[in-house]
């Protein structure tokens, strides 16, 4: 078949079907290839140009991303008691918009979603907070309010059940610790966000928060989640356990100890330290007033401290101890030796005397440390000479921080002997003119009850490994400083000190065994450092058994009344030493009693309780009826104080 | 649609019969059902849509039932969290001590140390030295360090 195409200027052209269909193929390969060539323009730009700007854009508009808290780690003692962990609790939050009248785009108006005093209403007796407080929330000028933060998991299921427009319910860990005010100092506490502010939750932060995970959701234009659709999860990695060296029991008797003695010696405060001997464990770590970090927010800001560790004061007569270990083994003296020591003495322009007047006397090292004498152990010290003295203290831990690491730890004050002056020697002899914390000074007896072996103290134990078995930390550093010769000879005077005659330490006795130990009475210098108050410090250090110690005990009173360690640490002392020997069952080394003691010193005591609880059925008896003449004048005479 | 036939086959024209085109035998075009056509189309496609959905179906179904499956366990580590917690506010000494005084008991006198005669026959049988019951409490870590 044949066209006849006619051309302006060529005239007919005759143009076969074939070739007419060739020519089309080819506009329409060139159309074509414009259209793919544009495609693929387009396309780099898509893919290459923009693509990471509308990656963004897509992933913004379809997935979700969602932080998991990582569940903190516990805290145990080191039997395994839960001293902090962490539960699931709800958050109540609000959306304030949903409250707020608006307009759509094409500008119709949409109501609000919810009245504000219907809903505060509805949350107020479930929130226990006022429902104007709430109202004032719901229609602040923001995108999301805070109503109350972790409240009970299932409170938060209440409010959700309600399903009130704007109101949601978010689960977020919280901290908390079981035993309430026990060890409170010690562990310290996290804020509300689960980050740990003081004590062991500070310091062992990195170990505890442990890694936040997240979760990549994908959702539908209406933003719920696409059941089938992305879902990335990356688990939260969760925080390790801690298992400190504290044993709950005997931390527990530490603490009702130092507020009981706070109570009783009308003081301003009370530590006490319960270490293990070899070991370096702290097994109680006590301080009154104290506090539960439950509850925070009322207390005193000073009662959050730890000041078995952070605070220091003048160790006194419990210095001697490590005074005359110092002239042993630098062989300046022998536990024979034997002084003329005078009722005063005279150094460096001041004069020094004994507690107890009394003219010279000759008495042993023994009886030096027995009596507590000033002026035997300033004589001593003398012949010891300011740098070994000096040198000693720093070897004993003086001056310097323990390896505890513990947030705020003080490392106390002893200036070097280069920077003494003429009382330096006699004052920081006998304990006055240095500073130590509670810990350094038990640290320190533990020195002498470990045969002289200086081991760092520790209040952590491991952590629980992934298999759930304690990973031990490395064993604590050991450094010897006194021979045990020096070390076995010094605890023999301590024993005197406590069970001698003239033992100042009586008090410290324990029943069923020997005890070593020495106290200590110290003024406590005025605030701004220059010269001392009229306010005493009085503590008592000891180690029992006294022949093979497993246990030291340091007490420190605060501003006590009677002012006396003897009188006041000592007791104390006892009283904490006999439940750790208990609880850690170590075998009586003292004089038993027989059975028919036995029986009969426990017979009094029932007779005593008893008489205690019908004093106490009368007492009550008393108020009853007392109360019941509300007529009857009030005699002030029948008010005996307690 | 119209029906589909075959091109027409042509033979190369060979030098004899260049000037003249010679008559041939060629196959019946062949007829093809359009309505089976797309009928089998249709089926195809309906069954690719089934099987894509009901795939859906199924992947959306084991969705929710995993996350059912999490929410369970999430509800368990809360209630184990929870139950640890209580358990520890329980055996806190203080509150022991609080509810044993409740119920009328004291605190014990001073511990007293016997002196026996003569050893009793069950003397050495029990190790001395502290147990823990760490080992037998599920709630508590193992803080043996022997694996």
């Amino acid at each position: 078949m044949l066209r006849v195409r006619a051309r302006a200027s060529r005239g007919a052209t005759l143009v076969s079907g074939d070739d007419l269909a060739i020519r089309r193929i080819r506009w329409t390969l060139a159309i074509f290839a414009v259209l793919v060539l544009a495609s693929t323009v387009k396309l780099v730009q898509i893919q290459v140009v923009d693509a990471a700007d509308l990656a963004a854009v897509g992933e913004r508009q379809r997935a979700r991303t969602l932080e998991l808290p990582a569940s903190r780690g516990r805290i145990y003692d080191r039997d395994g008691d839960v001293l902090a962990t962490s539960v699931q609790a709800a958050t109540i939050y609000a959306d304030p918009r949903a409250y707020r009248g608006t307009h759509t785009p094409e500008g119709r108006e949409v109501p609000p979603a919810a009245e504000t005093p219907v809903v505060a209403d509805a949350l107020a007796p479930l929130l226990g907070i006022d429902a104007a407080s709430i109202q004032q929330r719901l229609e602040q000028d923001r995108h999301f309010v805070y109503l109350a933060r972790q409240v009970d998991h299932e409170l938060g299921a209440q409010i959700r059940a309600l399903e009130l427009p704007g109101i949601g319910v978010l689960t977020e860990p919280q901290r908390v610790y079981p035993a309430g005010s026990l060890a409170g100092q010690v562990v310290g506490f996290t804020d509300i966000d689960a980050e740990g502010l003081q004590g062991l939750e500070a310091r062992y932060e990195h170990v505890l928060a442990g890694q936040p995970g997240t979760l990549l959701l994908e959702r539908a234009p209406g933003g719920l989640d696409i059941a089938s659709g992305i879902r990335e999860l990356e688990p939260p990695v969760v925080g390790t356990d801690v298992v400190l060296t504290l044993d709950r029991d005997i931390q527990h008797v530490a603490e009702l100890a130092a507020a009981g003695a706070t109570e009783r010696f009308d003081a301003v405060g009370a530590s006490i330290v319960v270490a293990e001997v070899g070991t370096g464990d702290v097994l109680a770590m006590a301080s009154a007033p104290s506090f539960d970090p439950n509850d925070r927010g009322d207390e005193d800001p000073s009662d959050r401290r730890n000041r078995a560790v952070t605070d220091v004061f003048e160790p006194g007569s419990t210095q001697k101890a490590l005074t005359i270990a110092a002239a042993l083994e630098e062989g300046v003296i022998t536990p024979t030796t034997t002084l003329e020591v005078d009722g005063a003495i005279r150094v460096g322009g001041s004069t020094f005397t004994d507690a107890v007047r009394h003219p010279t006397e000759r008495w042993s090292v023994n009886q030096i440390m027995e009596r507590s004498s000033n002026v035997g152990t300033i004589q001593i010290a003398q012949a010891l000479g300011d740098e070994q003295l000096d040198s000693y203290l720093r070897r004993f831990g003086y001056g310097r921080p323990t390896q505890l690491g513990f947030p705020g730890e003080s490392g106390g004050l002893l200036l070097p002997h280069t920077e003494w002056w003429g009382t330096s020697l006699p004052t920081i002899a006998i304990g006055h003119g240095v500073a130590v914390s509670l810990i350094q000074l038990a640290n320190s007896y533990a020195t002498l009850a470990n045969d002289g072996v200086a081991v760092a103290p520790r209040l952590v134990l491991g952590s629980v490994g992934d298999d759930g078995r304690l990973a031990p930390v490395p064993a604590p550093e050991t450094e010897r400083i006194v021979s045990a010769a020096t070390a076995d000879a010094v605890r023999a005077m301590l024993e005197d000190a406590v069970h001698g005659d003239h033992g100042t330490g009586s008090l410290a006795q324990v029943d069923g065994f020997r005890v070593a130990g020495k106290t200590g009475t110290a003024r406590k210098p005025l605030v701004d450092g220059r010269g001392y108050s009229n306010e005493y410090i009085a503590t008592f250090v000891g180690m029992a058994p006294a022949h093979d110690p497993q246990v030291v005990v340091a007490v420190m009173i605060d501003e006590p009344q009677p002012i006396y360690g003897g009188l006041t640490a000592a007791p104390v002392f006892a009283e904490v030493m006999e439940a750790a020997l208990l609880a850690l069952r170590v075998p009586p080394d003292g004089a038993g009693v027989d059975l028919p003691t036995a029986v009969r010193l426990a017979t009094e005591h029932a007779a005593s309780v008893d008489a205690q609880a019908a004093v106490a059925a009368a007492d009550e008896v008393a108020e009853v009826v007392e109360a019941g003449q509300q007529d009857a004048p009030q005699d002030p005479g029948t008010d005996d104080p307690p | 649609m119209s029906a589909i036939t075959a091109p027409l086959r042509r033979s190369r024209p060979t030098p004899e019969t260049t000037a003249s085109v010679q008559l041939r035998v060629v196959d019946e075009p062949v007829v093809r059902h359009t309505l089976a056509y797309a009928v089998v189309m249709v089926l195809v496609l309906a069954a690719a849509v089934f099987g894509a959905v009901s795939l859906n179906a199924l992947a959306a179904g084991a969705s929710v039932e995993a996350r059912a499956l999490e929410a369970q366990v999430d509800v368990a580590e809360r209630e184990y969290a929870r139950l640890i917690a209580e358990v520890a506010t329980l055996e806190d000494p203080a509150r022991v001590r609080a509810a044993a005084e409740e119920l009328g008991m004291v605190a014990p006198g001073p511990v007293r140390h016997l002196t026996l005669e003569r050893n009793l026959s069950g003397d050495g049988a029990a190790p001395i030295g502290r147990t823990s019951d760490a080992a037998t409490d599920p709630l508590k870590p193992l803080l043996s360090v022997e694996h």
